[in-house]
This record gives C-alpha cells, sequence and structure tokens, in this order.
C-alpha cells in the first residue's frame, strides 16, 4: 500500500516532466518575437543588498522592450533569486538552459554563486556578459562565452593603492573580508606598493558572520595607518567606521566600488561615510550625461519605487553591452555573431567603464574612477576613468 | 590593548546576555529552546525604526510603544503557535520556533526589504571618554548600564513579586502551581511576553551601534545561546555570566590568538566545557528518574 | 489486514508478495524516469534522492533514536570533500571514494558522539550545531580544500563509462538511494533498530534492560553521519562545485525540517519530507512568477510592503509549512498518509 503512493508521486512527476520538455529551437532562447535573457541575484538573505542589481536589469531590458525591443525582437527577462546560495545558483541555472532555454545570462551577482556555474554555463554554450564580480576567476583565463564589464578587484586594489600612496598618506593598512574576494583586493595593493617602495602597515581580516568588530578595530588602530582600504561587506564597513569612532581613530577610509552606493552607506553609518574615498564601476548616480539622464527618467516612470543606487544601475551596466552586441548581431540573431560582435568593441562606452574585447581578452574594463563622499551623501568625482597600464 | 578589549567584550557581550536572558527565561518555564527570539527582537526592533523614521515620534514615545509591541508578540506567539500544537514533543518545538524565525524574518524583510538602516538614536556613536589607554564610548556605557539594570531588575521581579513569584512556581511544578491556584496559561503567555521585551531591548540596543537589517540578530543570537547554555540554561544569573564570558573571550581570543577563528571559538568552548560539566557550569546536572 | 499474528511477520522485509510487487514496479519506473523526464527533472530527482538519504541518515539519529542535531551540514560537508579530494584530486574511481567518504563522515559521527552521550535538549542543540559551524570554518580556511572560494569537481567516470549528463548520474544516485533506503529499513527492524528506539522513549529504561547506552548511542551518530557523508559524496559531482556556503547552519535546519515535516521513525515520511522541501526551495525561487497568486504578491508588495524583499514572500511560505505540519499533524506527512489510508480504509464507517 505504501508503495502505491510512491508510485503515484512518480507518476505525478513523470507527467510534469514530460510536460516541461521544451521544443527544440534553432537557436535557443529566441524565437521571431522574443530574446529569453536571464539572471539570478540574491533577493533574500545575506546578500540581498546587491539584489538591486537583478531589478535594474530589468528596468534597462523594460526601457528596451518600450522602445521597440531589438530589431523587431521584444527581452524576455527571467529573474530568479539565488540567496546567495551556490547550490540554488546550479539549480537555477539548469533551469535556464534546460527547462526554460535561455539565449544570454547576464549580471550574476557574486563570486562564489558564479564559480558554482561557470563550468555549466561554458559547457551549454551560453552568452554570459557582465559576472557581478570583480574576481579574476571568470576572464582569467579567457572564456569564449564570458565577457567582463566589472574592473578585477586586483587592478582596482592596485589604482585604488597607487592613488593613497600618492595622495593620501603612506602608512596604508589594509582591511578586508577573508575569501577570494578580500584576498584579489588585497594582492592588488601589494603589488602596487611593492613597485612604489612601501609595504602595508597592517592585514586584518574579517570572517563573513561576525558582528563584533571592537578587536578588529583595535588592532587598525595599534598599526597606526593613515589610510585603511577596505575590501568587505556594507555592513563590516558600518561597523568597524563605527567601532573605530568609539576608539577615536580617524584615518583616511577608502573602499572597494562594492561600498560605492554612498546614500546607504551615509545612512546605515550615520554620517561617518562622509569624506570617505571610493571607485566606482561607473558614472556618478548624479551625473548629467545624456544617456544617464535617459536612464533616470526611465526610472522615474517605470520603477519609482526603487531606489536610484549604484548597485541599482549596475544591472544597467551589465546589460548594455549584451543589447549593444545582439543590435549589431542583426536580424538573424546567432550566438556566434553575438560573440564575434562583443569581440569588435572597442573603447565603447554605456553609462560603465570603457569596454574593449578581442578574440583572447574579455576582461573588458581595466578602468576605474575614483571619487569622493560629501557631507550630504553626494559623491564629487576626484578622477576621471583611470586605466590601469597593462 | 588588554584592558580595551576587555571594555569591548563586555558592552557585546551585555547585548548576549540581554538575549541570553531572553531564552533562559522561556527555556525554564517551558522547555522550550527558542530559536526565534532573535527575530521577534529583529521585528520589533524595525517597528521602533518605523516608528521613529517613518512617523517621526520622539525617542521616548517610540520605544515605550515598540514595549508594548514586544509583549503583545510575545502573548501572540505563545497563543497562536505554541499553544495550538497538540502534544508536541521536544524536537516539534524546536521546529515551530524554526519556522517561526522564517516566518518573522520573511515577515520583516519583505516590510522593509533587503536595504541596511540606521536606527534614530538619541545618543550618537562618536562621543567617547578616554580614561587611561582606555577609550570608552558614550553609548558603550548606556548599552552595558542598561542591560546591568534590566538584569538586576529581572533578578528582583523574579524574587519580590507576587507575579514573579508565581512564574517561579510554574517553572518548578506546573501541576502544583495549578493546584496551588496559579493560573498556569496566563503565566506561560506572560512569560513569552516577558522574554521578547528582554529580547527587544537588546535588538534595540544593539540597532544603536550596529547598521539595522533583517540579519542584524543572526550571529548575536547564536552567541547568546552559546552563553546561556555555556551558564546552564536554568540560571538566570547563569546566562548574564556565560554571555559576557562569551563576548570577552571572544574580544580576547580575537585580540591575541586568531581573529579568523574569533566566531567559532566560542563553541569550542562549549563543547570543551559541556563534556566535563554536561548541563553548564551553573546548572545542577540531575539524574534522570524513569 | 495490517493485523501481524506472529513476530517474524513484524520483521520481515516485505511483509506481502504485494508490497513485493509494488517494490518491482517502482524500481521499474525509477528506471525508465530519466527517459521521460529530461536532463532538468533528472537533476532535481538527483537533488531529491539526495536529500532523501540525508534525511534518512538524521532520521536514524533524530526520530529513532530521539536524539537532536543541528550540525548534519558538518557531516554532508565532510562526505562532499572527502570525495571530491578522492576522486577530484587523486583519481580514485567514485566507486572507493563513495564509501571512503562515508566512512570518513562515520569516524566524525563517532567522536562527536563520544561527548554528546551525556547531553541532552539545548545542551546537545548546541554541541551539533557547533560542531557543524567548526568544520565549515576549517574548510574555509585550508587552502588545500579551496577554503572559502570552494573547488570545482570534475566528471564522474566509472571505469570507462563517462557519467556527463545528469541523466547518467541519476542511475548512480537512484542506486545507491535505494540501498540506502533498504538498509535503513533493514537496520530498523533488527535488534539495534529496537535497541535505538528502546532508547529514545527512556535510555535509563532501556540500559535496565541491557542495552548499551554508549555503544549504541554513538553507533547512532555514526552510522547517521554515514548516511549523511555518502550523501554529500554524491552532491558533490551532482552540483560540480562545492564551498563552505552550501553546507551553513540553514542547510542543517533544512535537513532537520524535512525530518519533522515528513514524519519522524518514518522512512518513507524522511523521503517525502526530503522532496516536498527540496521542491519548496527551488518552485519558491521566483515568488512573482508562480502560478495564480503571483501577481496578487506582486501588487500587494508595491502597494504596502517592499518590492525589493518581495523574495522573502518564500520564506513565510516555508516557515509556515513547517509550523503547520508540527501544529496540526505531529507525525508530519508520514502521519497525513497514515490517516488518510485509515480513512479509506474504514470507509464508509
Amino acid at each position: 500500500m505504501r508503495r502505491g503512493v510512491w508510485i503515484g508521486i512518480m507518476i505525478l512527476m513523470l507527467a510534469v516532466g514530460g510536460a516541461g520538455m521544451a521544443l527544440a529551437a534553432d537557436v535557443r532562447g529566441v524565437t521571431d518575437t522574443e530574446i529569453t535573457i536571464g539572471q539570478w541575484g540574491p533577493q533574500t538573505g545575506p546578500a540581498a543588498l546587491w539584489g538591486a542589481v537583478a531589478r535594474g536589469t530589468d528596468l534597462y531590458f523594460k526601457m528596451i522592450n518600450e522602445e521597440g525591443g531589438i530589431n523587431g525582437r521584444k527581452i524576455k527577462y527571467v529573474l530568479r533569486d539565488d540567496g546567495y546560495n551556490p547550490a540554488k545558483t546550479k539549480a537555477i541555472a539548469k533551469e535556464f538552459v534546460e527547462n526554460i532555454g535561455v539565449f544570454a545570462v547576464v549580471g550574476g551577482v557574486g563570486t562564489g554563486p558564479g564559480m558554482a556555474v561557470r563550468d555549466y554555463l561554458t559547457e551549454n554554450k551560453v552568452p554570459w556578459v557582465g559576472p557581478s564580480t570583480g574576481s579574476s576567476h571568470f576572464t582569467r583565463p579567457t572564456n569564449p562565452y564570458i565577457f567582463g564589464v566589472y574592473p578585477l578587484y586586483k587592478d582596482e586594489a592596485y589604482l585604488l593603492t597607487k592613488y593613497a600612496y600618492e595622495n593620501k598618506g603612506k602608512k596604508i593598512a589594509f582591511f578586508y573580508q577573508n575569501d577570494d574576494y578580500g584576498k584579489e583586493g588585497l594582492e592588488g595593493a601589494e603589488i602596487a606598493l611593492k613597485e612604489l617602495g612601501g609595504a602595508l602597515v597592517a592585514k586584518v581580516s574579517v570572517e563573513v558572520p561576525d558582528t563584533d568588530l571592537s578587536s578588529h578595530a583595535l588592532k587598525l588602530k595599534e598599526s597606526g595607518a593613515d589610510v585603511v582600504i577596505m575590501w568587505l561587506l556594507p555592513k563590516h564597513a558600518a561597523i568597524i567606521l563605527g567601532e573605530s569612532a568609539k576608539l577615536g581613530y580617524k584615518p583616511q577610509w577608502i573602499s572597494s566600488n562594492t561600498l560605492s552606493d554612498a546614500p546607504v552607506m551615509m545612512n546605515i553609518t550615520k554620517g561617518l561615510w562622509a569624506g570617505v574615498i571610493t571607485s566606482m564601476f561607473g558614472d556618478l548616480p548624479n551625473e548629467d550625461t545624456p544617456l544617464m539622464k535617459k536612464y533616470r527618467e526611465a526610472h522615474q516612470k517605470m520603477a519609482a519605487s526603487e531606489r536610484w543606487g549604484s548597485f541599482y544601475y549596475a544591472g544597467i551596466i551589465w546589460a548594455e553591452p549584451l543589447v549593444e552586441s545582439l543590435k549589431m548581431a542583426g536580424k538573424d540573431v546567432t550566438t556566434e555573431k553575438v560573440l564575434t560582435s562583443l569581440e569588435t568593441m572597442n573603447k565603447w562606452r554605456g553609462i560603465g567603464p570603457p569596454l574593449t574585447y578581442t578574440k583572447d581578452e574579455h576582461q573588458g574594463a581595466k578602468s576605474v574612477k575614483i571619487s569622493q563622499v560629501l557631507e550630504n551623501g553626494d559623491v564629487k568625482p576626484l578622477s576621471d576613468w583611470l586605466q590601469i597600464t597593462k | 590593548m588588554l584592558s580595551q578589549l576587555i571594555v569591548g567584550g563586555l558592552a557585546i557581550g551585555s547585548c548576549y546576555a540581554l538575549i541570553s536572558l531572553a531564552m533562559v527565561i522561556i527555556y525554564k518555564t517551558s522547555e522550550v529552546l527558542n530559536f526565534s527570539q532573535g527575530e521577534m527582537a529583529m521585528l520589533a526592533t524595525f517597528v521602533s525604526f518605523y516608528l521613529l523614521a517613518d512617523k517621526g515620534l520622539p525617542f521616548w514615545l517610540a520605544a515605550i510603544l515598540t514595549l508594548a509591541f514586544a509583549l503583545l508578540l510575545g502573548v501572540v506567539v505563545e497563543i497562536v503557535f505554541l499553544r495550538t500544537a497538540k502534544n508536541p514533543n521536544v524536537l516539534g518545538l524546536i521546529v515551530i520556533t524554526l519556522g517561526l524565525e522564517m516566518i518573522l524574518y520573511g515577515v520583516a524583510g519583505w516590510r522593509w526589504g533587503p536595504d541596511q538602516q540606521a536606527m534614530p538614536f538619541p545618543i550618537g556613536n562618536t562621543e567617547i571618554y578616554t580614561v587611561g589607554s582606555v577609550t570608552f564610548s558614550r553609548i558603550s556605557l548606556w548599552v552595558f548600564s542598561l542591560a546591568l539594570g534590566l538584569m538586576a531588575a529581572l533578578g528582583l521581579f523574579f524574587k519580590y513579586t507576587r507575579l514573579g513569584v508565581a512564574m517561579k512556581a510554574t517553572q518548578q511544578n506546573h501541576l502544583a502551581a495549578r493546584i496551588m491556584g496559579i493560573r498556569t496559561k496566563r503565566i506561560l503567555s506572560f512569560t513569552w511576553a516577558l522574554s521578547s521585551l528582554v529580547g527587544t531591548v537588546a535588538g534595540m540596543l544593539i540597532a544603536s551601534s550596529y547598521p539595522l537589517d533583517v540579519n542584524m540578530m543572526m550571529d548575536p543570537m547564536m552567541k547568546a545561546f552559546a552563553g546561556g547554555v555555556l551558564g546552564g540554561m536554568v540560571s538566570l544569573p547563569g546566562a548574564a555570566v556565560g554571555a559576557l564570558s562569551i563576548g570577552v573571550i571572544e574580544n580576547l581570543f580575537g585580540g591575541y590568538v586568531s581573529l579568523e577563528f574569533k566566531s567559532v571559538v566560542a563553541f569550542a568552548i562549549i563543547v570543551l566545557v559541556l563534556c566535563v560539566r554536561p548541563s553548564g557550569l551553573f546548572a545542577r546536572h540531575y539524574v534522570k528518574k524513569v | 489486514m495490517d493485523m501481524k499474528r506472529d513476530y517474524y511477520e513484524d520483521i520481515q522485509m516485505l511483509p506481502s508478495a504485494w508490497e513485493g510487487f509494488w517494490f518491482v514496479v517502482l524500481l521499474a519506473a525509477l528506471a525508465l524516469f530519466p527517459l521521460l523526464g529530461g536532463n532538468y527533472y533528472c537533476y532535481l530527482a538527483n537533488l531529491i534522492a539526495i536529500n532523501a538519504i540525508v534525511a534518512i541518515g538524521l532520521n536514524l539519529l533524530v526520530g529513532y533514536t530521539g536524539q537532536v542535531s543541528l550540525g548534519h551540514a558538518g557531516f554532508f560537508a565532510i562526505g562532499a570533500y572527502t570525495s571530491a579530494m578522492l576522486y577530484g584530486k587523486y583519481g580514485l574511481s567514485i566507486l572507493i571514494a563513495l564509501p571512503a567518504a562515508g566512512f570518513t563522515a562515520a569516524l566524525f559521527g563517532f567522536l562527536l558522539g563520544l561527548p554528546c552521550l551525556r547531553l541532552e535538549g539545548p545542551y546537545l542543540t548546541i554541541a551539533t550545531m557547533g560542531f557543524g559551524m567548526t568544520v565549515t570554518q576549517t574548510i574555509g580556511h585550508w587552502s588545500f580544500l579551496g577554503g572559502r572560494m570552494g573547488i570545482n569537481t570534475p566528471k564522474l567516470q566509472i571505469l570507462s563509462w563517462q557519467l556527463s549528463k545528469d541523466t547518467e548520474i541519476y542511475y548512480l544516485i537512484i542506486a545507491v538511494a535505494v540501498l540506502m533506503t533498504i538498509g535503513a529499513r533493514n537496520l530498523v527492524r533488527t535488534r539495534v533498530g529496537r535497541a535505538l528506539v528502546a532508547i529514545r522513549d527512556s535510555d535509563i529504561a532501556a540500559s535496565t534492560t541491557g542495552v548499551n547506552l554508549t555503544y549504541y548511542k554513538t553507533l547512532a551518530f555514526a552510522v547517521s553521519a554515514f548516511y549523511t557523508g555518502v550523501a554529500g559524496a554524491l552532491f558533490a559531482p551532482v552540483l560540480g562545485f562545492i564551498s563552505p556556503e552550501n553546507f551553513n547552519l540553514i542547510t542543517s535546519i533544512v535537513f532537520l525540517g524535512m525530518v519533522v515535516v515528513g514524519g519522524l521513525g518514518s522512512i518513507f515520511g524522511s523521503i517525502a519530507g526530503a522532496a516536498l522541501m527540496t521542491i519548496l526551495q527551488i518552485q519558491l525561487s521566483a515568488v512573482q512568477d508562480l502560478w495564480l497568486i503571483g501577481p496578487l504578491i506582486s501588487s500587494i508588495s508595491t502597494r504596502w510592503f517592499n518590492v525589493g524583499g518581495m523574495a522573502n514572500v518564500s520564506n513565510i511560505i516555508i516557515g509556515s509549512i513547517m509550523v503547520a505540519i508540527v501544529i496540526f499533524e505531529p507525525m508530519g506527512i508520514n502521519g497525513l498518509y497514515l490517516r488518510s489510508k485509515r480513512f479509506f480504509k474504514s470507509w464508509p464507517f
């Protein structure tokens, strides 16, 4: 009797499975009227702050569709929540390829989740534009299907450290999250200082689940650094600024672009964030370039309840080159055409960094902007796009 | 450096201690291990954030309303989720509180989203006093003294008020308490309300120096639970001392040994202590009779 | 119909020829599933089967022996990393790596079982939880195991047979899952199983009737860890990538949820609970696309709640299901099944 139920379940699953099998199309995810593009992003859980990226992409695609789509096709956008859990990301990637059938993947927050699906997506020949991470695991060595739009953490740390050493002070400490994200930043900083003939006065790491950072702050203070470079989660950055203030320690704080959402940071640090120098992976949110204005208007019109923060429009930055290459590929879209049109881009710009792709170099972005947070929460540029010379 | 580390440890440890007390109050009375303690406090803290930031109420009024909400939340949780369960076992109760934790987390996450917020608090975290080589911030002093005050008040409450004594009686023997005319069901509701209140105070104190988001209570709750177990889970002073020492030990370990393993050292200590004293430091290990 | 007439009926593997027949039909259905289901549904079936193995193992500890564990993600991680290292780094066959992973986890289970002998209730919970967190933390700092970043696991190969697609791995996983299920069923109907149940009901009474508590409690930990370790070893190739983030406290909580939702002390319940929780977790990754209630949730979000936090509805749904099952049906899905069976059997009375 008990097994009768099992069999019932199995039959049900078989029925569902049979119905779910997609019809084979010529190009996966492309019909006469639609192109399907997918993205995962943490909408829940500890990294949900960066979930805005995937929703920003949604705004951009809605805008493109409203303008008439790409060569007569509308974009069908599939957004899935992976909660920053690589097992779920893998399930989503499988669903994208085998169940929904996506033409390409765009963005996708996180190094861990991205690594879980990188090889799988490549095996299935899914173009993936703009992994939302600066880790070098995606474009080093060159992967034929992955195109980086995010400046590498290593390059970014190199540029920031050099800037700090030349302009802010020689005693530099590095405070980082103890994983690849933090360690790649640390590596870049160490390379820069070695070239300049200096060394870090302290390296302090923090674990992702930690909340109480009073002993970390004390270590930074004891090192006597004038400049502290942070490679952290927003939560940890806010806490360390608070704890340092409690100790009366006020160095020049410098941070990676993962903390470039100045209004949020100003808010959660209760104003301590003012004066912090951050790098940016795109134009500043209040900049008056024509494209930026257009996006801001679209945001007001279609998604006013969302906040116009740097992570939200990051979703636009990652998707811009993909849309551009789809336009270039013409009416008969194929994966190869999109890849080759991406590879012709030379110093192409949307609102992100200038992008140059060649057949052997898929890390398109090699520059960051440096900016400083003002007392009122706005940011002022300290530099134009700084390129790493290599 | 040593004294500074101890000061930092006591400040965070006193927040752990309050949550730990909240858990012990419930565990003593009903043997429920309340995993939703942190999220109950988190939800209430978000309510106070809503009153302060969105409604613009003065702090004292918002605090009173929040505490009232916390009491109500405790009662509702007890009546809706625990009283309705038909003769659940220990494990069932754990799963109910874990499920409840997910529900509360979901509700707060849905309503307030993933963005981190700053709790408007009347004391800024940049005001500091320096004594010798040790720096105190005004907010840590407040946190510490508020927590100590609340602990003392709880101790007096259980010792000298009729309600407190009735709660103690219910803890010791349900049936006998009922025979003596104590309305044990009402006492249980009240236990949850009181525990929710204590937890909420901890939540608000934590939000005063850390960013407010839906995940903020996870780590503190684990540490508080560890502290409670260290102290014995059935003894209020034990829980307070256990949680405070977890805060200090962690900080010393982070300062002198390794920052990387700072957050697991608490659990290593727990396992070692439990090997020697299976019911924690302050509780008597009783041998069950058949 | 369900009346047992003598002792041997009680301990029989398959009580009747009829059940034997259904068992064969089930095996056939499982074998044919990949032909109909395709790759994606096989992948889901793989995840369900892996979780079912964990749930069965955890149920042996929690449901049969009455010991709580919130640290099974640790055993799961040990199994996954052992097999990933053995067949990934050292090129051993998965047929060796699989039992090796199980026995490594069992060893840790035995070691954890020793201090846990004297513990119960919250003390046991925190000790197991601490174990789970220590394992993931240690892996995260051990660069030999890939550290926080995790490691990619290569494709499976059994002799010359390449298991590259999910439909192919499926057969390996289902074969192991069926074997493990039979093993668990076998275990609980023998002397060992009865000893475990006796410990659950009253450990002192059990020890006075001659059950060696030290032996059986640590055995329960070791066996449970063995199951979880084997499941972890299968999990590594299915995901193709493992990192400490896969094995956090939430994973342990979900495992425990599977067991309780499915039904304590029931193997069928473990499987049903694992299936339900796995499917729910995957289905709820897109709340806004849910059938019927999706648009409703969207509009509620924009009006009263927060669009950015909409995905949290999945937590509310899963949490409510867990709570509702414990409150209204303490025996879990298995209890529901038993009740409905009784209802139909005695119908129309």
